[in-house]
């Protein structure tokens, strides 16, 4: 009897992947209504490892879900958040792991000094909506623990562990 | 009791007379005739509700109001018929441009919607599986308490000022209570925290609390705005920022991201309500700037703080060995110069670019940049 193949995995990066967070979210409608109106259109900018063109798309969130994700070219952004490919990677991983960011991945931290991740704004004011929302965009990246996705090189992420001990310190 | 009725109303016979003619059913009706608008507000997208800005209309609305409110001295709700008589409630801001913002009406919504529980949104239990090293639980501790002393006097200060603006500025009303129960539960899960870590509370900050006599005891709105929203949440929101970077645990982490937003929210009203000051009353700029320097003169004296500063260094270092320290001093450092930073770049994105040349607190910064380059 031929094998049944299992459909090809999402790709990360792809604007399917941030399709397929956003339905993660639409699943979740009860969580992200209780944590409140998420009005903010954001870009996130992967780059390639190779010096390739990076991958960027813009996500727009309106009263509690995300509305629409589109390439970022020509749409207007509170921030973007950017970063090396291993950046995102690492973030992922320990999501994908763990079943949300531990200390040291979570977006907040990532991005405060701009070690790993960095935040590009021109006005101040739509810098801010990073932390107006923070918690709705932690947990929007935290559900890319339920996606089944593969990296470039045909890698995946680590599968969840039993254990889902984040550490202290 | 300083305010009496002028009338001792058992005493008064004609009113006991009308009293009873109405209990009879002989109904005077007057108000059926009040001069007011007819509207039937609905929302502009079902999913978001009724919100203010639906409301917006006609002399219901507050994109019309008058820049100084002459008209209503009294309780009266924005838009209802006003009759003879009502009292003068001597509100002592009846400005617009001294407290609008733009997008009020849209930060307050936010509020009502983003509001949580410090008792049942926290993974308590969660936080309470992980034992702190001592060092490290101790700092925390110390920040905690430093932190819960902010937020009181962060819940006294809109308080304090809500009854005294016209009762016209009802959506900057309305978002000032919003502001005082987001801090009032900042108070709340900051002592929480502290009691759960294991030490309790630490040690109250004098350096610190002359700062926050300052914030309370401005001598208008717009001054207290300035230096609360503005001024000291936006430096307060970088160090929530920081806090959440720095924090052992991701329960803690989510604590910060929460206190976080609200924060953020506050300093975005300071931000669109200095933007509107400039706009509007533009002959507030030179006290502004002259509020900022003592406002700025404060914040510098808050380095003495050391029940703030220490704990930062210990628990970005994670510890007090001599390296721990070290790294700690190293981190601390970028933190405070990019919390200078970010103030001085939402004042000029404000309208006040001119800021960073007068600045005392800035040319310091500067200083300690280059030292550091050095
Ligand atoms: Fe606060």
């Amino acid at each position: 009897m031929p094998a049944v193949s299992a459909p090809p995995p999402l790709r990360f990066p792809s604007r399917d992947f941030f399709e397929a967070l956003r339905e993660a979210m639409r699943a979740e409608r009860e969580r992200f209504s209780r944590l409140g109106f998420f009005d903010t259109t954001f870009g996130v900018r992967i780059s390639s490892d190779d010096g390739g063109e990076p991958a960027e798309f813009a996500l727009r969130f309106e009263v509690f879900d995300c509305v629409g994700v589109e390439s970022l070219a020509g749409v207007e952004t509170d921030f973007v958040v950017e970063g090396p490919f291993a950046a995102w990677r690492e973030m992922l991983d320990t999501i994908h792991a763990l079943g949300a960011a531990d200390t040291a991945h979570s977006l907040n931290t990532l991005t405060h000094f701009g070690e790993q991740l960095r935040v590009r704004y021109d006005d101040p004011d739509g810098h801010d909506k990073l932390y107006r929302f923070a918690e709705s965009i932690q947990e929007f990246f935290d559900l890319s623990a339920r996606l089944d996705f593969a990296y470039p090189d045909g890698s995946r992420p680590p599968a969840a562990r039993a254990e889902r001990q984040r550490s202290a310190r | 009791m300083s305010y009496l009725s002028t009338t001792d109303f058992t005493e008064d016979q004609p009113f006991v007379d009308r009293f009873e003619r109405m209990l009879r059913g002989d109904l005077d009706l007057s108000w059926l005739d009040a001069p007011r608008e007819r509207v039937t507000c609905r929302p502009e997208n079902a999913r978001r509700g009724l919100t203010f800005r639906d409301l917006d209309v006609g002399s219901y609305g507050f994109t019309d109001m008058p820049e100084l409110i002459r008209e209503n001295r009294s309780f009266a709700p924005r838009g209802a018929a006003m009759p003879e008589g009502l009292p003068d409630l001597q509100a002592e801001v009846n400005r617009k441009s001294e407290v609008w913002a733009y997008n009020i009406e849209g930060y307050y919504e936010e509020a009502m919607t983003r509001q949580w529980n410090a008792t049942t949104d926290i993974p308590w239990a969660e936080l309470q599986s992980v034992e702190l090293p001592e060092d490290i639980g101790k700092a925390y501790a110390q920040l905690l308490t430093f932190l819960t002393e902010v937020e009181m006097i962060a819940t006294d200060v809109p308080a304090k000022w809500m009854g005294r603006l016209n009762a016209d500025f009802f959506e900057v009303k309305n978002f000032i209570a919003t502001q005082a129960m987001d801090e009032a539960r900042h108070a709340e899960i900051f002592r929480k925290r502290a009691l759960s870590t294991g030490w309790g509370l630490m040690r109250a900050s004098a350096q610190n609390e002359f700062n926050l006599k300052f914030l309370r005891d401005a001598d208008s709105f717009a001054e207290a705005s300035l230096a609360l929203h503005l001024q000291a949440e936006g430096m307060v929101l970088t160090l929530f920022r920081f806090s959440e970077y720095i924090s052992p645990t991701e329960g803690d982490k989510k604590l910060f991201r929460l206190v976080m937003q609200d924060e953020a929210r506050h300093v975005g009203y300071g931000m669109q309500h200095l933007k509107w000051v400039l706009d509007h009353f533009p002959e507030r700029r030179e006290a502004i700037h002259h509020h900022l320097d003592e406002a700025e003169n404060f914040v510098f004296g808050g380095g003495y703080a050391t029940e703030v500063l220490e704990p930062f260094i210990i628990l970005s270092g994670k510890g007090l060995k001599k390296e721990n320290i070290a790294e700690g001093v190293r981190i601390t450092n970028a933190f405070q110069l990019k919390q200078a930073d970010e103030y001085f770049e939402r004042l000029a994105k404000c309208g006040l670019p001119e800021r960073r040349e007068r600045s005392r607190l800035w040319k310091m910064i500067d200083l300690r940049k280059q030292t550091m380059a050095a």
